[in-house]
Formats: C-alpha cells, structure tokens, sequence
C-alpha cells in the first residue's frame, strides 16, 4: 500500500531579486515498509524536499503547487494545529547535523520524554521507562538519560535523534543527510543500527543523502534529484546498475570506490544550474555531453522504461546502453585523459622522526605548586614519516586521531614538542631559528573550509596575490603570476576570475582559489588537510584529480590528510594510518588497500559503503570509541577495540616495523595476513613476501 | 568534592580576594582626596589645636596608616562602621533607611521589567520584522537613551501636575509619621507615591533587557535544535519557550550586574522624586568628606556587586549545563 504519494511537487523560495525554484514537479511515492533513497548534490533540492513534507520549510520557502498524501490526506492543506499531531506521530524526522541538532540546555532523555508527552498522555514515570528502552535499542547506556548533550560524542549524538525518531513508532522516517559529518566507521555503525531498528519496526524510511554509496547499501528505491527535477527514479537494482540518464552515470562514475583504483573517478564539470527561473530546458543541459538541441527545447517527462520498476528523463533515454558505454570515458566529459602520468617519484623532501606534539593540560593550582607533571593530551605520538616530490602521501583515520594536528605540525603551525622534522635537508631548528620565512613560502597547507578560509572582502586577484606581498615573491611580475595559477588549478579564464569575491564563486571554485593561494608560490611542498570534505561528490573528484596532477608535473611533494579512505586511495601514492596518534600501518597505497595488514585498518576499509547495489560486503563493526587520549591504555592503543586483541598486545605496544617490509608495514602483533589460514599457510610464517596479495588481480600500479 | 562544589569554592575564594581589594582601594582613594573632614570646623575657628588633636585621636586619625589600615580592615569586615562625622549618627544608622527606601523602589521595578521586557523582547524577536518588533525597539531605545531625570519630570508633570492623579514629590505625604519599615511601606499613601518613580524605573531599564532577549533569540531562531523541536510537534509558543531558555545567558548576566548596581540607588531619579534613597546620601556625603559615611556606603556597593556576580557564576552552573563540567565557562 502506498504510504506517501507526491504528486508535481513545486517549492520556491522568496530572495531578494527573484524567486529560486528549488523544486519543480517532483513526483514519488513510497510504500509500506520500503527504504527509499533521494540523492543528489547539493542545491538538488533533496532536503528542500524534505523540509516541505514536514511543513519545515523556513519563512520564505513556499510549497507553490503538488499534493503531498500520506495516508490517504493531503498534508499540504492540512491546518498547523492538525500538521502537528502528524509530525512525530507518523512522521519522524533524523535531522542532518547531530551535533547541533539538540537542544544545548535541556537533558536528552528530556527532550525524547518531550516528544513522548506532546502526543501521548502519559505520567512521567512511563515516559522515562520508554527512554531507557530507546536508548537501550539504539546502543546507547540507559543510564545516561539525564546526560547533556555535550557530554556525548557525534556519533552517539546521532543515536539520541534516531532514539528520538523512534520514540513513537512512526509510519515513516525521514533521515536528511544522517551521517554527513561523522567517519567512516561511526556512519557504518549508525546505517546498521537505522536498518536493524528499522527492519523490527517494520517503518518505511526516506534517506537523503548525496552519498550514492549509501542508498546503494540501504535502499530499495530512489530517485536522482538535479536542479529540482527528478533525474531518474526506480528500483535502486536497476538505476545504479543500468544507469539510463546521463547525469546519474556521471554521479556514479565519479563516486570514488576503494578497490577499483585502476578506474579513475570521472568528474562532471561545471556547476549546478541557476534555478531564478522555471527551468524550460533540460536542467542538466549545460553539463551533459550528450545534449542536443532537443534538450534545449523543453525538459524531458519522466519516461517508464518498460518491464522493470525504472523511469528516466531524458531525451535520449533510447540510446542509454551507448551512453552508458561512453560515459565512462573522460573524454567523454571532456576531460582531457592524462593517461597514467610517470609518476617516478624525487627524492625526499620532507622527513620526520618520532615526531611529537603534546599538549598539556591545565591542572589544578594545588598540584601545580605540589611540581606534579600535567596530564598530557598526545595528539601526535612519535610519528615517523618521509614524502618524497611527486609523491602523495595520504594520511587516514577517525576523527581525533589527531591526523590535523600532525598536519599543523608538519607545516610548523603548531610547535613540535619532541622528535625532528627535516625539510629540504635541513632540520627544524634551523627553520626555527630565524629562516621561518623561507619555510613558510615553501611549504603551504590548504585548510578544510573553503567558506570560512577566504576573506570575504578580497577578490580573488587580492587573495592569490597576497602571499607575494608577504613574501615578496614575484612582485614585478605579479599579475602574470597570479593568472598563472589560477590557471593551473583550472579557474579559466582566469580574468574572469580575477575580481570576484569569494561569495559569487561556487563551493568547488572556492576551493579552487585556495589551492592557487598555496600554489602562487611554487612550494615544494602542499599539506592538504580535508580539502573535499565540505564538496560535492563531482567537486571533489576535481579536486582529486587537480591535486594529483599538480603532484606528478611540478613537481612537489603533497601530505592529504582525510578520513575518507576512498578518495585517498584515489589519490595517494602511499598511504599510512594514524590512530591516537601513532601511525600502525604504512605502505603502498594498493598493498595497504588490498591487503591491510593492522585490523583497524581492515575495519576502516570495510566501512565504506560500496555504490554497486549488487555487491555484498561484510562489516567489521568496531566496538566502542577511541579511547581518552589522556590516559592512555598500555600497550597497542586499539587492543581495548580490537577483536583480535591477545594478552601481550595489552602489555607491550608493538612497533611500526613489527610487520612487514619497508614498502608496508604495520604496527600488529597479529597482522591479518597470518590470520586467514587458507591464504597464508605457505609463507605466513616467514613474512618476507605477502602471499596474499599475488592472489588479489586488480592491483596495478 | 563534586565538580561544581570545587568551581563554588574557587568562585567564592576569588569573591573574597575580590572585596579585600575593593575595601583597600576605598581606602587609598578616600586618604588621597585632599583636605579633610575636620578642615571646616578648624577653619571656623571654633576649635582649638587641642580640641582637633582629640577629635582626631578619637576617630583614631593620630595612629599610623598601617594601624589605621588594619583597625579599618577589621571593623568593616564585622559590619562595624562606626560614626558619622557630621550627622553624629552611627553610620548604620544613617545608611540603613536609606538603602533600604532605594531597594524597595528598584529591585521590584528591575525584577518586573526583567521578566516583562524579557518576555516581550523574545516574542519580538520570534516575530522579526514584525510591527510589534520594530515598535518596541524604537521605543525602549528612546526610553533608554532618554536621560532619567527627562523621563521622570515628563511624568511628573502629565501625571501629578495635569492630571493630578499621583502626587509628585516625596515617599510618604508630609503629615504622615509612620514608625518602622512596616508602617511605612504597607498603606495606600506610600503606593500613591511609589506608582510613578516605580513605572519610570521600569521603562528606564525595559530598553536593555528587551533588545538582549530579542538578539539572543534572533540568533537562536534558525538553530538546527529547533527545527527538531518543530518537527518533533511542539507549538509556536512552546519552541519560543525553547529559544527563550536558550538565549538566558546574557539576559541572566545583565541582570545579576544590575542588581548589583541597585545598590548604588538611581542619583537622578531619587533627585527629581526627591525619594530619600543611598544615592542622594551618597553624594551629600562625598560633599562634605564624611569619610566613614562614604567608606561604608562604597563597601556596602562593592560588596553587593562582587555578590551578584557570584550569584551570576552559580546562576550560570544551573541554567547552562556546560559550564560546571568545563570548570568555569564564565571565567
């Protein structure tokens, strides 16, 4: 039975200047019990979606024509008074960030009781029971239920809205982007345990996401949403398998996936449409290769492609299998296929040694005057690491590794409290004692935020130039300089560029900006620290492939830092893993992804969610959170989490060199290769050679 | 010891150090004003150098500053203020009607205009762009940037002199002789007079309260939380009350630093209305260089002062969960 039917669903929202049609005739339906998936990048319209079947829409957001049935009644002529007592009740809503979703100032266990007693009557006593069954049910302490928000992390932050979700049994959930912003293995865990909840209670699911991977995973129907029109909707099989649109094959090819590293990500360029107007074309025309003057005249109907649950729009949807087949060719996208540049790498260019970065911690005045030592936090334990030019090093991990600050380290932002760091055959003293310009114009960090990174008042002429002021770099011949790079990083023509302000450019152009801000002074060396992860899917592999480049033709040496695993491995040449601030695997980037030796690292790569919906892959679901940086366990950091832990890792903490060779190696007394006895009986004992990953076929170099 | 009994105690240590501070500081200041309390008697000629050399070692003016220092320190600390010198009063005497008539007029006008301008300041700002909104604004930033004394004989002059409805001057009618603070506070004639300094204290501090309620919950309005409160099926007023819990910080501090400063009483107000509050003895007493008036007045400021502030700090612990488990978020 269907349970939510939209029908030409039109929202605009009121600005200034022109109204911005955020949603034009958007039509799907959701049955009982099914998991559907809305996807697309940003400025698609998919949350605006959202926010108008919960009447969430803010002050200036009209729902302008379409119905919206659910259950039979029409929500969009619903009055407030009577919208109220459907949202919660029947519709439950997993908001996008949990980490200010809830109220600050009120317990959570409240604030589900509020839910509870909004719609039901009942006492007190019975509202906290059915909180500690909900925090029970969704992995959380029931002792906590008078905590405060801040006293939980991001993850367990997510859990307390989806307890709150599920507090009375909706007929329908509607999850707007739940696990944008958490790592890898905090989202798996927080997908198994919607789906797992969700199976028990038997509930129908609306996920919103731009994660294809994601939907890929968990649902069973979705549409594609682009510039407020539905792409291509139907059974997730068919649509992600056999793609029949143009621009869901360009989303889907440029998902980056782990184990596919000889296919490279293709981007779609360019940028999302400008919605001012009732678009009258084709909305993804400007970007599609396979436009043609058709797609100028009108935008396509969403067309049943027959005997299979799968509708496409798109003038061409006759010819998709040949579209299909030249979609995955960059050229296609025009893109010009650099082919597999020589990526011989130079010589070392930046090493360091046991680095370390503590920070102490304030203590109180009595045991200062007692001289006791300060805890210590050890964001960067003795870290050990050598990038060459040309090379990328791609640096992983979970969110408190303290992966930013060996970045920050690295760059001598932040002050090294032990170890060496030697950069360009001189060490960090020398650096220190009064050359820190010379570093500084050699060595450039590209920051996480392209919003908040660029001074808003400064056109972009002013923002590249300013390091060769600083500097004084190139002064003569600034302007040249300046158009230069912006034409290396892919910002043509670059006059055009030149006198905008942050604020008129787009997300990835942003980026873009920053990245020439580093490179206008030809380093040698490029510490990227989540450059993407504020970027669409598209932009990010952009990005990716920029960075790339850059690494093969000038030469430079980059560190990017990241906890997504799958763009890394795009990416990088070498690959190491940091947890609690210690490296526990390095290596070739195909050798560590194929074969991961240390089991954070096996459960860091099973974690990514694999965007073929036919594919099956077994979770390793760690237990638990990192442990407090400040005491420690002895011994390996990750045996508390660890399912392989034995009693000597929790007594002696095994070194980086324990396993391995020097292509790859890996802090774990029980490396994986020894564990699976069918793989390496013949030489797992002497573990001079992997004998498993002779067996694996699709690693190239 | 818990977390929050640990941040009390160093609040209250830093509370103490604090008013030792205050009190020397008076100390130095009142010893640096030139001339002194004795100079007009002297100069009249009325007394003799032996006369003076008594008085003076009466009031303990002929020991060393050290021992002047350390008597003073100890009889303020034990609410010893000793005498006036000129009303030949004890000082407590003098002081205590007068703080008390200041505090009955301001602290239920700070109290009632708290909550009322509040209240109305955050359903102004819940309805930006509103007429209300733009309405109230304007007119309690002129009711603030209005000096005091305008405002008051405005009122006056509509309401006691046109419309004869209160009378103007004074806290009590001239012929009434009441005995005590009862007497004095609880009867109609004390209300006739009390309506209109009190309306004007209300409307002199509204303007201030009102804009932080509305800014705080400007702020807060388009915050995620709220959205799920909205989703979760809470009314308008009910995720108003939300947003109001949210923006109290600021509110709460203001208010506590105002409570404070009562203390001071409000010079001007007490002036036009001629109510005989602290701030009109005060100033009559730094006039005429009473020191032990003014000393034990400043105390009596100061230390209400550095006590709303520690109220403040406990006030915060309570209504924002964040602050005692960081061990002093206000700090």
């Amino acid at each position: 039975m269907t349970l939510l039917n939209v029908e030409n669903l039109k929202v605009t929202y009121a600005t200034d200047d022109e109204p911005v049609h955020a949603v034009n005739d958007v039509s799907f339906r959701i049955d009982e019990g099914v998991n559907y998936g809305l996807a697309g990048e940003s400025g698609s319209g998919k949350s605006t979606v959202a926010e108008a079947l919960l009447g969430l829409l803010p002050g200036n957001g009209t729902v302008e024509s379409g119905t919206i049935e659910f259950n039979g009644t029409d929500l969009t002529s619903l009055s407030e008074a009577e919208r109220r007592d459907v949202l919660w009740e029947d519709i439950a809503y997993i908001p996008q960030s949990a980490m200010d979703s809830l109220d600050p100032v009120m317990s959570t266990g409240d604030q589900i009781a509020q839910a509870i007693h909004t719609h039901r009557n009942v006492t007190d006593a019975k509202a906290r029971d059915r909180v500690r069954e909900l925090f029970e049910i969704v992995g959380l302490d029931p002792d906590r239920i008078d905590d405060y928000p801040h006293e939980f992390s991001g993850g367990m932050r997510q859990r307390v809205t989806i307890a709150m979700a599920l507090a009375l049994e909706p007929d329908l959930i509607i999850a707007d982007e739940p696990t944008t912003g958490l790592d890898v293995i905090v989202q798996d865990k927080i997908i198994d345990k919607i789906l797992e909840i969700q199976e028990r209670m038997d509930s129908s699911l609306l996920l919103i996401t731009h994660e294809i991977g994601v939907i890929a995973e968990t649902c069973d129907e979705l549409s594609i949403l682009y510039g407020g029109k539905v792409m291509e909707q139907g059974s997730v099989d068919n649509v992600l398998v056999n793609p029949t649109n143009p621009y869901t094959m360009g989303l889907k090819n440029s998902f980056p996936e782990i184990d596919e590293e000889d296919e490279d990500p293709v981007a779609i360029p360019g940028s999302p449409p400008n919605l001012n107007r009732e678009p009258t074309a084709c909305v993804f025309r400007d970007r599609c290769p396979f436009a043609t003057d058709e797609c100028g005249e009108s935008h396509p109907d969403l067309v049943d492609l027959p005997n299979r649950n799968h509708r496409s729009a798109c003038h061409r949807v006759k010819e998709a299998a040949q579209l299909r087949r030249d979609a995955v060719e960059p050229e296609t996208w025009g893109i010009p296929d650099e082919g597999d540049a020589d990526s011989s790498r130079g010589e070392v260019i930046l090493e360091t040694d046991a680095l370390e970065k503590h920070y102490e911690q304030s203590q109180p005045l009595l045991d200062k005057l007692r001289g006791e030592d300060p805890d210590h936090v050890k964001a960067v334990d003795g870290v050990s690491l050598s990038v060459r030019r040309s090379e990328v090093l791609g640096v992983a991990g979970e969110s408190g590794c303290g992966k930013s600050t060996l970045g920050e380290t690295m760059a001598l932002l932040e002050e090294p409290t032990g170890g060496d760091l030697t950069f360009d055959g001189e060490t960090y003293e020398y650096y220190r004692d009064g050359n820190l310009q010379e570093f500084r114009r050699k060595v450039q960090i590209i920051f996480q935020d392209p919003f908040d990174s660029l001074n808003p008042r400064q056109t972009v002429r002013k923002l590249v130039g300013e390091p060769l002021t600083i500097h004084d770099y190139r002064t003569d011949e600034k302007e040249q300089a300046i158009v230069e790079t912006l034409e290396k990083v892919g910002l043509t023509p670059a006059e055009k560029f030149l006198d905008s302000y942050p604020h008129e450019l787009s997300g990835g152009q942003r980026q873009r900006v920053a990245v020439a801000k580093a490179l206008v002074l030809d380093p040698d060396f490029l510490i990227c620290d989540e450059p993407a992860s504020m970027l669409d899917v598209s932009l990010k592999v952009n990005l990716l492939n920029l960075l790339r480049g850059l690494a093969d033709a000038e030469d430079i040496g980059i560190v990017y830092i990241s906890h997504d695993l799958a763009s890394l491995v795009q990416v990088s040449d070498r690959l190491a893993i940091m947890y609690l601030g210690r490296i526990i695997e390095e290596g070739d980037v195909d050798r560590v992804a194929a074969q991961p030796e240390h089991p954070y690292t096996a459960s860091l790569l099973s974690a990514a969610p694999e965007k073929d919906p036919t594919a099956d892959r077994t979770r390793v679901l760690l237990d638990g959170e990192p442990p407090d940086p400040v005491d420690l366990p002895s011994g390996c950091a990750f045996a508390p989490r660890c399912p392989k832990a034995q009693e000597s890792c929790r007594e002696a903490e095994p070194a980086i060199d324990e396993t391995g060779d020097e292509r790859h190696r890996a802090a774990c007394y029980f490396p994986e290769s020894e564990a699976d006895p069918t793989a390496s009986e013949a030489t797992a004992l002497d573990d001079d050679e992997f004998p498993a990953s002779a067996n694996t076929d699709s690693v190239g170099d | 010891m818990s977390k929050f009994q640990r941040f009390l105690l160093k609040r209250l240590a830093i509370s103490v150090l604090l008013t030792l501070i205050a009190v020397s500081v008076i100390f130095v200041v009142l010893r640096l004003l030139p001339g002194s309390p004795f100079e007009a008697l002297v100069t009249s000629g009325n007394l003799n150098q032996e006369q003076i050399d008594e008085i003076r070692a009466m009031y303990g003016l002929d020991q060393s500053i050290w021992v002047q220092y350390v008597n003073y320190l100890g009889s303020l600390l034990t609410f010893q203020f000793g005498y006036s010198i000129l009303r030949s009063q004890p000082v407590w005497d003098v002081l205590e009607p007068r703080l008390i008539n200041s505090l009955i007029l301001l602290v239920p006008a700070l109290v009632t205009t708290a909550i009322l301008s509040s209240l109305l300041g955050m359903y102004a700002g819940w309805n930006r762009g509103s007429r209300l909104e733009k309405f109230s604004i304007v007119s309690t930033t002129l009711l603030r940037s209005t000096p005091v004394f305008i405002t008051a004989i405005f009122f006056i002059i509509v309401f006691a002199y046109n419309l004869e409805i209160v009378p103007a001057l004074g806290m009590r009618s001239i012929r009434a002789t009441p005995d005590g603070y009862i007497e004095t506070f609880a009867s109609l004639d004390f209300l006739h007079h009390y309506i209109l300094p009190f309306t004007v204290a209300v409307l002199y501090y509204s303007g201030d309260f009102l804009l932080l309620a509305r800014n705080g919950v400007v702020e807060k309005r388009g915050s995620e939380f709220l959205k799920l409160h909205r989703a979760k099926g809470l009314t308008e007023m009910e995720q108003l009350a939300r947003a109001g819990r949210n923006s109290m910080l600021p509110i709460l501090t203001y208010f506590t630093l105002r409570l404070g400063m009562i203390f001071q009483g409000l010079i001007l107000l007490e002036v036009v209305f001629s109510w005989p509050g602290i701030g009109r003895e005060l100033v009559l007493a730094i006039q005429q260089q009473d020191y032990p008036l003014v000393q034990a007045a400043v105390f009596i400021m100061a230390l209400a002062v550095i006590l709303a502030n520690l109220l403040a700090d406990v006030l915060y612990a309570y209504f924002d969960p964040t602050v005692s488990t960081s061990g002093g978020g206000s700090a």
